[in-house]
């Protein structure tokens, strides 16, 4: 395809907290055995997209390591293939404060592609998607920029990048940034696509104006004072916006819905890939009680839980009991012990005989490696 | 091109039928039998080698290769994708001058002998692909070579009464072997091989061509090789090994094999604290469902599984579903099996990509000192509703 991929690794961080505090939005582990940016780059190669690079502005050490060559997405290319673009490996521009900033670092990058279409990725929204039929739209329609959106996200309460407005044409009428729009306005997914040659331009001109959001400084301006044309393309399967922790928490428990599983999981030939383990099977254990939860492999499941997420390698101790909770890899979880409405990151360590409790909207978040 | 020296290279004998596994590798070779949930038999004498620090492998394969490299491909998920060395796949190949298939294990290596000599090896490690075990080759090959010995030979401890089944290694105190019985009517000792040779490279290549001038020979390791080399008064020493082995060419020790998997503290435990990982080609699966309606107990499931009914003392393998009020107890499932609602299977094996339609019975149970009667529903085959597999029929 006629088409390469930037990935945003880091841009909703600070609204998920302890989650990322030491990864990137990317790397934040998702449904048992993900993690985010497994999405994207999936979407990508699975849409022929061969060439994609990653931007990264800080904690990127553990996305460089759950990525390595990208031998699991067919990513480890002579040609094309994965690249970071990390900020200290660009000549300027160490910290910068959007993504046009960001792109600017990665001028260098867009200039020796070849590729005629770019199409630009955040971290936050887990779909699975055909890339080639949203650039073969953006193409057929004229548009200098498409913006991918999905109905019934904005709701007045919640507050989006950017929501937008549409003609029965598909074509954009009003835009509104940082915004609690409502229910007439479409989300946008975080995910555009514009020719190279028009982003590298735009980009250069935006930044030399110290103007650096993309969605407001480019998207937004273009539209109201340049005359842009820009297009909505509407996504019609399941979109999941892990934007704060709370949707974070919900969007995993979705995946306890066979139909969302089906459309995130099972589309054919649109395989979600992610990095290999090598872990045993899970065992289930004589007392133990599973309803309802997802379960990776590498389990070792003595206890009892419901309507979880159990990562890879969780032990659950006997007679413990969890509720409504999300553990993740290598948790341990001691005899007895009882989670509910909690948010267990790697590594995390639950004595015998705990209690711990969150609420749904609140749940409890442990950071990695913590002993209780 | 250049070929770096190794040290020892290690010749896997994949080309086995597997006949006594009848229907489940009609079309596929032995060691590409699914096992564990996961696993394919191959996938533990290649994480042997890799864990042993073995990192050049050549795989002779005859038999339904097509499955069998596909699922080795380049080596990657065993680290095998070397520039040196690595995995090939080594399939018999015509010649100008004549060309065969390989007659048998002995042949299978002489006509490898230029793949061999690439590496200049200073021994060889032949290992069949039909054993699930956990074993550090590398220990062996040091005991090998404080020895000073031409050919090193694993062996197992087995009960007396059985050891007229065995290939017998009858020893001196000092480990070294002075006679090879094949399934001996009266043993003298209880030192089966266990089909694994360690062989200085430059005895073994005069041996094999020795051999295969011989137009009386089976072309066979156990047959001819390793007589010929004790009749000469070659330094032969057998090699115990300690720990869990099982040759899982039958039906029986198949399914006896998984169910070893199986327990709170399992008579071969394949976790990686206990003597190694074992890697194996991963499926894309997203993690296992298990619904409310489920209930699972003392038993092993793999990812990318949905499990509503009921699985007791089974292996589930990945991306497997059980529909609600199903019961799988005592069986091995393999990969992509469908299991309809009220559907029963007891000890048995289903092969992989199944079919097994709403109210069918496949086996039956048995008390605990009978004989279990293992059914068996070979690859992709479907079972009809309401149809009845009977203990011990294969399908």
């Amino acid at each position: 395809m006629n088409t390469m991929g930037i990935i945003f690794a880091n841009i909703y961080d600070s609204s998920l907290g302890e989650l990322t505090n030491k990864r990137t939005m990317a790397s934040l582990p998702y449904g048992g055995r993900y993690r985010q940016i497994d999405f994207s780059l999936s979407n990508m190669t699975n849409s022929g997209i061969r060439h994609i690079g990653i931007i990264t502005k800080y904690n990127y050490q553990s996305l460089m390591n759950h990525i390595g060559s990208g031998q699991e997405w067919d990513l480890d290319l002579e040609e094309g293939g994965l690249e970071f673009l990390t900020p200290y490996a660009t000549d300027h521009n160490a910290s910068y404060r959007g993504k046009l900033e960001a792109l600017n670092s990665a001028m260098s990058f867009l200039k020796i592609a070849k590729e005629e279409y770019v199409v630009l990725v955040d971290s936050g929204v887990l779909c699975n998607i055909d890339f080639r039929e949203l650039v073969a739209n953006h193409i057929a329609s004229g548009a200098d920029v498409t913006v991918c959106v999905k109905e019934g996200i904005c709701n007045g309460v919640k507050q989006l990048d950017m929501a937008v407005q549409a003609d029965e044409n598909n074509r954009v009428t009003d835009i509104a940034v940082d915004y609690c729009a409502g229910e007439k306005y479409l989300a946008s997914m975080g995910i555009f696509v514009i020719s190279r040659k028009l982003l590298m331009e735009k980009v250069t001109e935006a930044v030399a104006h110290n103007r650096y959001r993309f969605e407001r400084d480019l998207v937004m301006y273009g539209f109201a004072e340049t005359g842009m044309k820009v297009n909505t393309y509407r996504f019609n399967g399941v979109a999941l916006f892990n934007e704060s922790t709370a949707e974070y928490f919900h969007n995993n428990f979705a995946l306890l819905d066979a139909k969302i599983r089906r459309d995130l999981f099972k589309k054919p030939n649109q395989t979600i890939y992610t990095k290999v383990r090598n872990e045993l099977p899970t065992y289930y254990g004589e007392e133990s009680e599973i309803d309802d939860c997802m379960v990776a492999d590498g389990c070792v499941l003595e206890g009892k839980a419901t309507h979880s997420i159990l990562f890879r390698g969780v032990k659950l101790g006997k007679a413990a009991s969890v509720k409504d909770s999300i553990l993740m890899s290598d948790v341990s979880i001691g005899e007895g012990a009882e989670l509910e409405y909690v948010i267990l990151d790697k590594d995390v360590s639950v004595g015998a005989g705990i209690k711990l409790r969150g609420t749904y909207e609140h749940p409890l978040v442990l950071k990695r490696g913590e002993s209780v | 091109m250049n070929f770096q020296k190794k040290h020892c290279v290690a010749m896997l004998l994949a080309g086995g039928q597997g006949s006594r596994l009848m229907v489940l590798t009609e079309n596929t070779a032995k060691p590409a039998v699914p096992f564990g949930g996961k696993y394919r038999i191959i996938d533990f004498p290649l994480s042997n080698c890799v864990n042993s620090g073995i990192d050049t492998v050549g795989i002779l394969t005859q038999y339904q290769p097509l499955e069998l490299n596909e699922y080795i491909g380049n080596g990657q998920p065993w680290r095998l994708n070397r520039s040196h060395g690595g995995v090939q796949v080594l399939p018999p190949y015509a010649r100008s001058k004549k060309s065969e298939w390989y007659k048998g294990t002995a042949n299978a290596i002489y006509q490898n002998i230029p793949f061999i000599e690439r590496y200049d090896p200073d021994n060889v490690l032949i290992l069949s692909g039909d054993h699930i075990y956990k074993m550090d080759y590398a220990a062996m090959l040091k005991y090998h070579e404080q020895q000073e010995a031409d050919c090193t030979i694993a062996v197992r401890t087995v009960p007396i009464q059985e050891a007229s089944r065995f290939g017998i290694m009858n020893t001196n105190e000092d480990g070294s072997i002075y006679e090879f019985e094949e399934k001996p009517k009266k043993p003298k000792s209880t030192n089966a091989s266990m089909g694994i040779y360690i062989f200085k490279w430059s005895v073994l290549r005069e041996y094999l061509i020795a051999d295969e001038e011989d137009p009386s020979s089976e072309n066979d390791f156990g047959k001819n090789v390793i007589p010929a080399l004790l009749n000469s008064g070659h330094r032969m020493f057998a090699y115990k090994f300690q720990g869990y082995w099982k040759d899982v060419g039958t039906i029986s020790s198949l399914w006896e094999a998984n169910m070893d998997l199986l327990g709170t503290s399992p008579e071969f435990d394949l976790s990686m604290e206990k003597g190694g990982r074992i890697y194996a080609r991963n499926l894309a699966l997203p993690s296992s469902f298990i619904a409310k309606s489920s209930k699972n107990i003392n038993s092993l499931i793999a990812e990318g599984c949905g499990i509503y009914g009921t699985v007791i003392h089974s292996v589930i393998s990945a991306g497997c579903t059980v529909e609600e009020g199903a019961l799988v107890e005592d069986s091995v499932i393999m990969p992509n099996v469908f299991i309809e609602a009220g559907a029963i299977i007891r000890h048995a094996i289903i092969g992989e990509d199944c079919h097994i339609c709403r109210g069918a019975v496949i086996g039956g149970s048995f008390a605990p000192d009978e004989e279990k009667k293992i059914s068996v529903v070979g690859k992709a085959k479907t079972i009809a509703a309401n149809e009845t597999v009977k203990p011990g029929e294969i399908y």
